[in-house]
């Protein structure tokens, strides 16, 4: 393995040794807690355009399956582990070095993981770019001029072109119904399979539109419900989505995940703001205000719900227990709902996964 | 939800003596449930009749009572305290049996008393596998075939449905005692046989054997209000077939994917739901098929447990704590987490590091057949270590065991038989394993694999570190010695392989400017800052310490529990650690136990978990700018490395290293009595196995053996003859030679034995009190019982031992702790030891004289000496503590029923794993309540058999004649008889055991016996007296074996007969 950098746009560097595709990588750094799921993790449409740093130290340990993919490949820009396992693994398993060297994608191992995240938490996500040793002087070109998160249009690499009926989602996930069922109108941002087999769990038809979506493409033609995705990049961008959603609320239920929800918040009348470093990982725990329960949830975003934005007609479903921060919404008279966790959880625990059912509850 | 007001004043069970498998982990779950419920306004009750441990230190409960764990007291309790809630989740199974036997009994209701924590009903769902396994079926998940039996007709149906190999396990018992695997048509009705026997139901688990799969356990925290979270996943590295306890163990789950793993915690979740838990910490245990998703589910503890320690140390999350929290009406996402301070209790922590817990055997004292691993725990102690990547931990965690390994290190072909080794579940497995494949290389992963049951990934591991030592024996150049040093390799290890000594690679390590640096235990993979300074070292990463800086003092503490160092030496750590606090210095602590109120994180300003080697505690001091170490406190351990300490350039606190070495080195020591003019038995060096013969006729027959620099008397010997002798080096394995000589020693036989603990500042001497062994000289101090203050001795030699004590005390000089063992035969006093340290008796002496020695230790040290203190008189040199309740008795507890091959016989080598106490107003009370505390009972009818020797046989009389007069049935042997007889005490005469049958043995068989006293016969009848001995105990009949003990035992039988179960509350300062 070639010796390697991470250097971030406040000029800290860390090396390493790069695998997969050696080349020049550049994104926004965010760090994951989770243990397990990289697989995952890697192939969520939502990390498009961010460098995923993966703050469990040994990674790569039970290989890759693509089943597991959330989408056709990896997503994420390139991945920083502070060891790469390169041992045997069970039959029929890949190895994450050549998963990613076939997807054409680069990683970084033997990298100070822990200092990494202990200055994203400190200084908050930026850019940076990994690069092979042999590459500084183009890399650091790419680093100067390379757009900030909320600059860059990451949805269009990731979404549906054209309205795409009951897709198939492949191998290890769920069919679509046979039966003759409600139809949900699915606005593509980016999604992951998980949420598609979760709404085909419960007997519904989908079908993916792309995210310049009409409202005149939703209302009056049969569909139950509107969902919005999950999806990477600032929700502020997207305003011409919000206004179409604007249309809808009201003549149709809507319900939506992460940035779904933060594209609702917006339709409502809210603001949503940048984190600092947002929440990325599957420990997060989150409380039903209207239960009192809390329970623990997959998470990954870097933007958020302003809560002093939201209108009085809006109620708050859940808040974070850590931070306070909102993580859904309901508003009962227009039949919305949002959540910005992620309840199809892949990875991350699955305690949330009752939640389609309040998502999916309200139809046309 | 808010906290429970229904309730005010909680009894919290402890758990008793440490026996394998219920260990110092309930005192530090049992502390912090404690700490916690005070902290949360409530009146706090405990009782726990185990002097040693930290919980019952003054001060901790508001009411203490170290009194026997059984119903008649904790209701005594009820009476004279009256708290209306139990908490029944922190003292292990056998505070889960207790309270379901004040529930069958009644009490419970009787007294309102509320079962907090775990329910009965659920503890019962839990315990009983039938209902168990119909649970686990019913929520869709999958058990391994098995079938409850209560007798051989049950079993030899049940073995129709179940393949072999199988697993017996008996119901009720803990640390799966009286478990075995059957793995053949003759093993299988004995052995169930046996299960039937130790299980207090007469129940048995038949079921499908598991052997060689993946094993897991997730710790579990549930909540009023159903929530629920995994706190810590582990992995253990050893497959199933080797008991939990026994596995080399690792977390987080290491070989899962996401799904996998997914699945398990949501089955975890479940059973916790359907069983019932209404509160607090769970553990639940897994076992999957290599390369398929077949998961099963194997069982699940409603309670704090061995691995919730190890999951608290491993991850940072106090989970007995919280689920105190929890027990009285908290929920999961309304208490904080102490070491952030920011998130809720009902975040999951996330490790960014990985930890490895290794299993400590005591393979000296009760060596194992090659296969002996199995359902039944063995192990006493563990270590554990932090690092990086696994194979960090791994390496720190096999030096921190204390075996003698300098981490993963090839085993010698010429004395392990490697390839048996490797089929077998042994200790070793591992290191037979890497010494495979660093022979051939990584081509057999997959074979070895096979044969172990080790994953792929942790023989990956041994295959990256035999790569790294092939190129360290290259050519180890600065960055090779970096990958080394983040591997966890010592630099002593590194030396060895690369033909250098370990002061060159320290040299080569401080010229490339490589040295470790801390990280902070946050459970949150640092998305949060860490309030809390819980710490590991590791290298070439970015340190995040402050030094404490010189303000701080290192307490070096205890490392993984073995036999002669434990919870006592962990308890004296503490409480200097507290002391020092509050005299306003800092702490840091240094341990590898993750059992241990020691390493819970509000012990002390800053906790490091490291192995306790002179390396890795230099790291840490230098890193904190700490020059002040205590070594006292933790046994061996520290002492082993004060050298290489103060060599380095750290301040020894108190007594100086010669000193130290003045007591250690026997020749030295001999000077030293000599020159103060006091007595020792006559004693002699040899440096040869002939040496050994000459120097034991010298000093005359029965000579005792001991090899320098031990501690808990492994390896001593009594030799009788020659024939002793060579009997001594054949079994003991000692190699000697004129380096590590062996000492001979005149054996004081019948002598009264006497241990003084004292607190010295190197004028004055307090000394805290005087123990008298029961047993005669020739059983180690640590297994004898011991009375407090000396029930049998002349004023005089009381005295003479303090001034003695005094003179030592100057000489040393002592400053700190001191233990001297005296014996005393014929009138004469001898000087047996000094260990100018803390002993295993510091934390009973302290809480029966009402002292706290450690405290007053830790003030000299802080320059106030004894006088100062108060505790002795200007001009009086010396001063002692009084027992507070009158009498104080501490008694043994072994463990040998989990070495089913093991000669339960005492000697000079000690065995017992913990201890008890008995407080009392009269001698009968304490040692009644120290016999019933250690689980011995004695009786109150029936029939006792006496057999003493000739000397014996006067002293007898009294003792036979109470008995009688008690309502005893009494027998002897012929001789014994016939003089009783002279006397006017007629018995029933019984045979020997040569003399034919039925003799003695076969009425302890026979179950006819209540009582034995049987004084010994002099060498020539040793292996009878052994005989009977081992027939007693594995029959659980009493058994004493001096006059002294049989009348302490009448005189505990007229208490017993008295039924009035006294408790006595401990005062609650000191």
């Amino acid at each position: 393995m070639e010796k390697g950098y991470l250097l971030l746009s406040d000029g800290t560097c860390f090396s390493g040794r790069i695998f997969g595709n050696p080349s020049i990588c550049c994104g926004e750094l965010v760090f994951n807690t989770s243990m397990t799921g990289y697989s995952e993790i890697l192939t969520d449409p939502s990390y498009n355009g961010q460098i995923v740093l993966m703050t469990y130290p040994l990674i790569g340990n039970y290989g890759v399956d693509e089943s597991w993919n959330e989408s056709c490949g990896i997503n994420a820009t390139a991945l920083v582990v502070r060891k790469l396992y390169e041992g045997p693994l069970p039959p029929g398993r890949e190895s994450l070095q050549s998963f990613m060297a076939r997807q054409g994608k680069c990683g970084i191992t033997d990298v100070d993981t822990r200092s990494l995240t202990l200055h994203i938490r400190n200084y908050g996500s930026q850019n940076a770019v990994i690069f092979p040793q042999s590459m500084e002087a183009e890399a650091r070109k790419v680093l100067a001029s390379f757009p900030k998160i909320t600059e860059r249009d990451l949805i269009d690499g990731v979404s549906v072109k054209k309205e795409t009926p009951d897709p198939d989602l492949g191998e290890g996930f769920a069919k679509c119904p046979d039966a003759d069922s409600p139809r949900v109108a699915l606005v593509d941002f980016g999604i992951k399979k998980s949420i598609i087999e979760n709404i085909y769990r419960r007997g519904l038809h989908v079908t993916l539109l792309p995210p310049s979506f009409k409202a005149s493409d939703v209302l009056d033609k049969g569909y139950c419900l509107l969902f919005l995705s999950n999806g990477p990049g600032d929700p502020a961008l997207l305003q011409g989505a919000v206004n179409e959603v604007k249309t809808c609320l009201g003549r149709i239920p809507v319900s939506g995940i992460c940035l779904g929800h933060q594209i609702i918040t917006w339709a409502l009348g809210g603001r949503t703001v940048k984190m600092a470093f947002g929440h990325h990982g599957g420990n997060h725990p989150v409380r039903d205000l209207d239960t009192g329960k809390t329970f623990v949830t997959s998470q990954n975003h870097g933007f958020m719900s302003d809560r002093s934005t939201l209108p009085e007609s809006v109620s708050i479903w859940f808040v974070n227990a850590n931070d306070g921060t909102v993580e859904g919404l309901y508003d009962k008279s227009r039949h919305v709902r949002s959540v910005q966790f992620h309840p199809e959880a892949s990875p991350g625990p699955q305690d949330g996964t009752w939640i389609f059912d309040s998502l999916l509850e309200d139809k046309a | 939800m808010p906290r429970r007001n229904d309730i005010h004043h909680i009894l919290v069970i402890g758990s008793g003596p440490i026996v394998i498998g219920q260990a110092c982990e309930f005192d530090y779950s049992g502390n912090q449930a404690v700490k916690t419920l005070k902290e949360e306004g409530y009146e706090v009750s405990l009782i726990n009749p185990n002097p040693a441990t930290m919980m019952t230190t003054p001060g901790i409960a508001d009411h203490i009572f170290l009194e026997p764990l059984t119903t008649d007291y904790v209701e005594k309790i009820f009476q004279q305290v009256g708290p209306d809630a139990i908490l029944s989740t922190m003292g292990g199974q056998t505070a889960l049996n207790l309270t379901m036997e004040l529930e069958s009994k009644g009490l419970l209701e009787k007294y309102g008393v509320k079962v907090i924590g775990a329910s009965i009903d659920s503890i019962r769902k839990a315990e009983d596998r039938g209902a168990f396994k119909e649970i686990v079926s019913s929520i869709g998940l999958e058990s391994a075939k098995s079938t409850v039996v209560h007798n051989l007709e049950e079993a030899k149906a049940a073995r129709r449905e179940i393949p072999l190999p199988i697993i017996i396990r008996p119901s009720y018992t803990l640390g799966g005692m009286g478990g075995s695997i059957a793995n053949t048509e003759e093993e299988f009705l004995p052995l169930v046989e046996h299960a039937l026997e130790v299980s207090p139901a007469h129940e048995a688990l038949l079921e499908e054997s598991l052997i060689g799969w993946k094993e897991f356990e997730m710790e579990v925290m549930r909540d009023s209000k159903v929530n629920a979270i995994i706190v810590c996943s582990i992995e253990n590295i050893d497959p199933m077939g080797v008991h939990t306890g026994d596995s080399i163990t690792i977390a987080p789950i290491q070989t899962l994917s996401d799904k996998q793993y997914q699945r398990m915690r949501n089955a975890s979740i479940d059973i916790l739901r359907a069983v019932g838990v209404d509160c607090g910490g769970s553990n639940v245990q897994f076992a999957m098929q290599n390369d398929t998703d077949r998961m099963i589910v194997i069982e699940m503890n409603p309670r704090v447990s061995r691995s919730s320690a190890l999951a608290s140390k491993a991850t940072g999350f106090p989970i007995a704590s919280c689920s105190a929290k929890l027990a009285v009406g908290y929920t999961l996402d309304e208490v904080v987490n102490e070491i952030t301070g920011q998130s809720v209790s009902c975040f999951e922590p996330a490790l960014d590091y990985t930890a490895v817990k290794v299993p400590r055997f005591e393979l000296e004292k009760f060596p194992l057949p090659a296969s002996a691993l199995g359902t039944q725990m063995r192990s006493v102690g563990e270590a554990l270590a932090l690092g990086r990547t696994a194979l960090e931990a791994l390496n720190k965690g096999i030096r921190a065991s204390e075996r003698k390994f300098e981490g993963l290190v090839g085993l010698d072909r010429d004395k392990n038989d490697v390839d048996t080794l490797l089929r077998c579940a042994h200790p070793l497995r591992l290191q037979a394993a890497y010494t495979v494949i660093t022979e051939q290389g990584e081509s057999c992963l997959n074979e070895i694999s096979k044969v172990t049951g080790f994953d792929r990934f942790f023989l990956s591991l041994l295959v990256e570190q035999a790569d790294l030592d092939n190129r360290i024996r290259q050519n180890l150049d600065e960055e090779l010695l970096l990958q080394a040093k983040q591997a966890g390799m010592s630099d002593k290890r590194i030396a060895q392989l690369a033909g250098l000594s370990a002061c060159d690679v320290e040299e080569m390590r401080k010229k490339a400017g490589l040295k470790p640096s801390v990280h902070f235990v946050d459970t949150c993979a640092g998305e949060f800052n860490a309030l809390t300074p819980y710490c590991y070292t590791t290298y070439g990463e970015e340190d995040e310490g402050e030094p404490l800086g010189e303000n701080a003092v290192a307490i070096i503490a205890s490392g993984p529990n073995r036999i002669g160092q434990g919870l006592e030496f962990d308890t004296c750590c503490t409480l200097a650690s507290f002391a020092f606090r509050k005299n306003g210095r800092k702490t840091i602590m240094i341990n590898s136990n993750p059992e241990t109120v020691s390493t819970d994180f509000t012990s002390s300003d800053r906790l490091y978990i490291s192995a306790l080697t002179a390396e890795d505690v230099i790291g840490i001091l230098e890193k904190e700018h700490v020059k002040d170490v205590v070594v006292q406190l933790g046994g061996q351990t520290p002492l082993n490395m004060a050298d290489e300490l103060e060599k380095w350039g750290a301040n020894i606190i108190g007594t100086p290293l010669s000193g130290i070495d003045a007591t250690e080195d026997r020749g030295l020591f001999s000077a030293l009595v000599k020159k103060l003019g006091l007595r020792q038995p006559d004693n002699r060096m040899a440096g040869t196995p002939g040496d050994v013969f000459r120097c034991s006729h010298e000093v005359g027959f029965p000579v005792l053996l001991r090899p320098s620099f031990v501690l808990g008397g492994r390896s001593m010997f009594i030799a009788y003859d020659d024939a002793g002798l060579a009997e001594f080096f054949e079994k003991s394995g000692v190699t000697i030679s004129p380096q590590a000589p062996v000492l001979v020693d005149q054996f004081l036989e019948d002598a009264f034995e006497y241990d003084l603990d004292a607190v010295s500042d190197g004028q004055n001497v307090y000394i805290g009190g005087i123990l008298q062994h029961i047993e005669a000289a020739g059983i180690h101090s640590g297994d004898s019982a011991s009375v407090f203050p000396p029930y049998k001795s002349k004023p005089e030699i009381l005295e003479q031992m303090k001034q003695w004590a005094l003179r030592l005390a100057r000489e040393i000089p002592v400053k700190g702790m001191m233990n001297i063992q005296f014996a005393e035969k014929d009138g004469k006093l001898y000087i047996i030891e000094v260990n100018p340290r803390a002993s295993r008796t510091v934390p009973f002496i302290s809480k029966a004289s009402g002292v706290n020695l450690i405290e007053c230790a830790t003030k000299v040290w802080l320059g106030q000496n004894l006088v100062k203190q108060g505790l002795v008189k200007p001009g009086q040199d010396i001063a002692e503590g009084h027992c507070i309740t009158g009498w104080a008795i501490k008694e043994a507890v072994f463990s040998f029923d989990r070495f089913v091959n093991v000669d339960p016989q005492l000697g000079p080598e000690m065995r017992s794993t913990g201890e008890v106490v008995g407080f009392g107003r009269s001698f009968g009370e304490a040692y009644a309540k120290s016999q019933n505390g250690a689980g011995n009972v004695l009786p109150t009818e029936g029939k006792v058999i006496i057999s003493v020797n000739k000397k014996d046989r006067k002293t007898i009389v009294p003792i036979a004649l109470a008995l009688q007069e008690m309502g005893f049935q009494i027998a002897a042997t012929r001789g014994t008889a016939s003089d009783l007889f002279d006397q006017g005490v007629l018995t029933d005469v019984v045979l020997k055991t040569h003399d034919g049958h039925p003799n003695i043995v076969d009425m302890i068989r026979a179950h006819r016996v209540a009582l034995v006293i049987n004084t010994p016969m002099g060498f020539h009848s040793r292996r009878s007296d052994d005989e009977i001995r081992s027939e007693a105990m594995r029959n659980k009949v009493p058994y004493t074996t001096t006059t002294s003990a049989a009348s302490a035992a009448v005189e505990a039988i007229k208490y017993l007969e008295r039924k009035e179960y006294i408790v006595r509350e401990l005062p609650n300062k000191y």
